[in-house]
C-alpha cells in the first residue's frame, strides 16, 4: 500500500477532524462577533461599565489564547466548574476573539465622524437603535479587512485546542501519523486543508467588500 | 505557590523568551530579505515566495511545529525539539514580516528616489542611507505587533513537549494538584512581557507618525 | 412668510447660558418662536449662534436656563426634576428636525433609505407608509430621480436637499438649520435656499442660523442677532435691515453689504 492509499483509508479521521475544526470555528466566530459588537455598544456610554469593558479587552490582548483555554479547562475545575475540552475550547475561542473583534471595531469607532451620530440623535434615535442602524453598519464596512484577518487568526487558534485534547484537524493529523507512520503526508493534507479554508474565507470577504464599495466606502 | 513553583515558572518564561527571541531575530531579517527579493520580481522565485507566504500565514503554528518535528526524521534530518520550535516559529513570523516590510516598501514615495538620483546618488547609496532607515521606522510598529503575536502563539511549542511558560503549569500542577495558581501566575508573566511589547509598539507608532508617510 | 398663531410656542428659550472651558459662550438668551414662524439667527463667528441652536435639541447641554419644545421641557424631566434619560431625550428629539452644515447623510444608506430611516426606526412606521412619505418629500425637494443613489454620488446641494427631506419625514414641530448653505459652492446655494423658502410658505416652523442676508430678509418673520453670546437685537426683517436699533448691528450690515 502506498502512503497516499493509506491516507485515503484514513479519510474518516481527517473528515471528523475537519468537521470538528469547522464546527468550532463557525460557532465560535458567530458568538464572538455578536459579543464583540455588544462590547463596543457598552463602550458608547462613558460610565463605569465601559471602563471595565475596556480593561477586559486590553487584558485579552496581552494573553496568549492557550492560557485562556488552559484557564477554562484545567483551572476552572478547581473552582467546581468542570467542562468538556470541546466546551472549554469553544468558550475560550468566543471570549478571546470577541475582545479582538471589539478592539477592531473600537478603533474604527474612534475615527467615525460624529456628524452621522448627531444627525441620528437629532432625529430621535434611541442609543440602541442608533448603534444597530447607523453606527455598527459603518464600522463593519470600514473594518472588513481587519475583521477578515481576525477570522483567519480564529481559524488557526482552533489548532491550539489539540493541546487540551480536543479532536480537531491537527489532532487528526497527529492521530493518522502515529497510527500509520506517515507524518509528512498526513500533515501536508491537513496544512492544505487549512490553506483551502482560508482561501475560501478570503474570497468570501472580497465579495463582502462589494457592499461597501457600492456605497462609496474607499479602501474596503 | 511556593518558591520551587515560581522557579519552574521563571524557567518556563526563560524558555519562551529565548526560543521566541531567536525566531524573532532571524524572522525580522528573513522577512526583509524576502520582501527585497520580491521587489526584484524574479519570475519563478516570485511565485514560490508568494506560495510560501500564503501557506505560512494560513498554517497554524501548532500544526507547523508538529509537522516539522515529526517529518524531519523521515528526510534524515535530526531535529531536536528546540530546533523544530525555532524553525517553525521563524518560518511563520518571517512570512508575516515579509508582508509588513513589503507594505512599507510599496508605500514609499517615488519622489524621494527621483530626488536622490537627480543629485547623483547611486541606487545602492540611496537605499542604504535614505530608504532603509525610513522603512525601518515605518515598519517598526507592525513588526513589534507581530512580535507580540509570536509570543502569544509560542505556547504552540508545548505540543512537542517543550516546557515553555504555558506547559510548565502542567508540570507544577502535576505535583501540587493545584492548577489554578500557576496558570494565573503564568498569565501575569505573559501580561508583563506582552505589555512591555505593546508599550514599545506605541512608542514605535509615535515615531513612525512623525515620519508621516 | 406666514401668520404666526398664538398658542403654545414651538420653541421657548429662557435665560439660556453656557460656558465652554470657562469661556462664556451664551449669556441669558431669551427667545420665543411661535408655530409657523421663521426665525433667522445672524451674528459673526464665535457669537454663539450654532451653540444656541444645538442647545435647543440638547446636542449641547446648557449650564443654566430652560428650553421648551411645544410646551415640553427638554433636557430635564419636569416630573422627576432629574436629567432626561437617553430614551426621554430621543422621544422629544423625534419631534424636531435638524439640517447640518455638513449634511451628515448616512453613507451606507441610499437617498430614499436615508429619508425613510427615522420614520421606520424611531416612529415604528410601516415600511410602505414611510416609503410613500419619502417619495413625496423627495419630489418636493426636487430629487425624485435619485431614490436609489448613494450619498457619495451627490453634489453638496443635492445632499442638503435630501437632508431637508429627511428632517421633514418626521413631521417635526420645528426644523433647526445650522448654517445649511455655508459648506456649499455658490452655485448650489440657490437650490437649497429655494427649498427652504418653499417650506416657509408652507407654514413650517424654522430656526435658521445663516449668513445668507437675502434669505433672512425675504423669508423671516423675526431676525435675531447674537454678539458675544447675547441677543442684542430682535426685530422683524424690515426693521432689522433698514433701521436697526443697535450700533453693532449697523456695523455688521455695513460690512456684509
Amino acid at each position: 500500500m502506498t502512503e497516499w492509499t493509506i491516507l485515503w483509508e484514513a479519510r474518516a479521521l481527517f473528515l471528523d477532524g475537519l468537521l470538528a475544526t469547522l464546527g468550532l470555528f463557525a460557532l465560535s466566530i458567530i458568538c464572538a462577533f455578536v459579543l464583540g459588537c455588544a462590547w463596543v455598544f457598552l463602550l458608547e456610554e462613558r460610565n463605569r461599565l465601559s471602563i471595565v469593558v475596556r480593561g477586559w479587552i486590553n487584558l485579552m490582548r496581552t494573553l496568549p489564547f492557550l492560557i485562556l483555554a488552559y484557564l477554562l479547562y484545567y483551572g476552572l475545575p478547581e473552582l467546581g466548574l468542570r467542562m468538556s475540552a470541546w466546551t472549554a475550547g469553544l468558550l475560550a475561542l468566543v471570549i478571546y476573539h470577541a475582545a479582538y473583534f471589539a478592539e477592531i471595531l473600537r478603533g474604527s469607532r474612534l475615527v467615525l465622524p460624529e456628524g452621522y451620530i448627531e444627525a441620528a440623535k437629532a432625529h430621535g434615535f434611541t442609543p440602541l437603535r442608533l448603534y444597530l442602524r447607523i453606527t455598527l453598519p459603518q464600522l463593519l464596512i470600514k473594518t472588513r479587512p481587519l475583521l477578515g484577518n481576525q477570522l483567519i487568526i480564529a481559524l488557526k487558534d482552533t489548532a491550539f485546542l489539540t493541546i487540551i485534547t480536543v479532536q480537531e484537524l491537527t489532532a487528526a493529523a497527529n492521530s493518522v501519523q502515529s497510527t500509520y507512520f506517515i507524518p509528512t503526508q498526513a500533515f501536508v493534507v491537513v496544512i492544505v486543508m487549512y490553506w483551502l479554508i482560508s482561501i475560501c474565507l478570503e474570497l468570501a470577504l472580497k465579495r463582502a467588500g462589494r457592499f461597501g464599495a457600492r456605497r462609496g466606502f474607499d479602501h474596503v | 505557590m511556593n518558591t520551587q513553583a515560581w522557579l519552574l515558572l521563571l524557567e518556563g518564561a526563560w524558555t519562551t523568551l529565548w526560543l521566541c527571541g531567536i525566531a524573532i531575530g532571524i524572522g525580522v531579517v528573513l522577512g526583509l530579505v524576502i520582501a527585497l527579493i520580491r521587489l526584484a520580481k524574479v519570475p519563478f522565485v516570485e511565485q514560490l515566495l508568494v506560495l510560501y507566504i500564503s501557506l505560512a500565514r494560513a498554517t497554524p503554528l501548532v500544526t507547523l511545529v508538529l509537522f516539522l518535528f515529526l517529518s524531519a526524521p523521515v528526510f534524515g534530518i535530526n531535529m531536536n525539539r528546540n530546533t523544530a520550535a525555532i524553525v517553525a516559529m521563524t518560518l511563520n513570523t518571517a512570512a508575516f514580516n515579509a508582508e509588513i516590510w513589503r507594505a512599507a516598501f510599496l508605500s514609499f514615495s517615488r519622489d524621494q528616489r527621483e530626488a536622490a538620483l537627480a543629485c547623483g546618488m547611486t541606487g545602492g547609496v540611496f537605499f542604504r542611507r535614505i530608504m532603509l532607515p525610513q522603512m525601518i521606522t515605518t515598519s517598526l510598529p507592525g513588526l513589534v505587533n507581530e512580535m507580540s503575536f509570536l509570543i502569544k502563539g509560542s505556547p504552540a511549542v508545548a505540543v512537542i513537549g517543550i516546557v515553555d511558560l504555558t506547559r510548565v503549569t502542567n508540570r507544577i500542577s502535576a505535583v501540587t494538584y493545584d492548577p489554578l495558581p500557576p496558570i494565573l501566575a503564568a498569565a501575569v508573566l505573559y501580561m508583563l512581557i506582552i505589555g512591555v511589547l505593546l508599550k514599545l509598539q506605541g512608542l514605535a507608532e509615535r515615531k513612525a507618525n512623525r515620519l508621516a508617510m | 412668510m406666514s401668520e404666526p398663531s398664538i398658542a403654545i410656542p414651538a420653541v421657548s428659550i429662557r435665560k439660556l447660558s453656557k460656558s465652554f472651558d470657562g469661556v462664556e459662550v451664551l449669556r441669558d438668551i431669551d427667545l420665543v418662536v411661535n408655530k409657523g414662524e421663521v426665525v433667522s439667527v445672524l451674528g459673526s463667528s464665535g457669537s454663539g449662534k450654532s451653540t444656541m441652536l444645538r442647545c435647543i435639541n440638547w446636542l449641547e447641554e446648557p449650564d443654566r436656563g430652560s428650553i421648551h419644545i411645544a410646551g415640553q421641557r427638554i433636557g430635564i424631566n419636569e416630573q422627576t426634576r432629574r436629567k432626561m434619560t437617553s430614551k426621554e431625550l430621543a422621544t422629544l428629539r423625534a419631534r424636531t428636525g435638524m439640517v447640518f452644515q455638513g449634511f451628515n447623510l448616512w453613507p451606507h444608506l441610499s437617498v430614499i433609505q436615508n429619508v425613510m430611516e427615522s420614520p421606520i426606526y424611531v416612529k415604528r412606521m410601516p415600511k410602505d407608509q414611510a416609503r410613500a412619505i419619502a417619495v413625496e418629500l423627495l419630489e418636493k425637494v426636487g430629487l425624485a430621480d435619485k431614490h436609489e443613489a448613494y450619498p457619495f454620488t451627490l453634489s453638496g446641494g443635492q445632499k442638503q436637499r435630501v437632508a431637508i427631506a429627511r428632517a421633514l419625514a418626521m413631521s417635526p414641530e420645528v426644523i433647526l438649520f445650522d448654517e445649511p448653505t455655508s459648506a456649499l459652492d455658490p452655485e448650489r446655494v440657490g437650490e437649497v435656499l429655494q427649498v427652504m423658502k418653499n417650506l416657509s410658505s408652507e407654514g413650517y416652523t424654522m430656526i435658521v442660523v445663516t449668513h445668507e442676508m437675502e434669505f433672512a430678509r425675504a423669508v423671516s418673520d423675526q431676525v435675531v442677532f447674537l454678539d458675544k453670546g447675547r441677543i442684542i437685537e430682535k426685530a422683524p426683517p424690515l426693521k432689522f435691515f433698514s433701521n436697526p436699533d443697535t450700533e453693532r448691528v449697523r456695523k455688521f450690515l455695513e460690512i456684509t453689504a
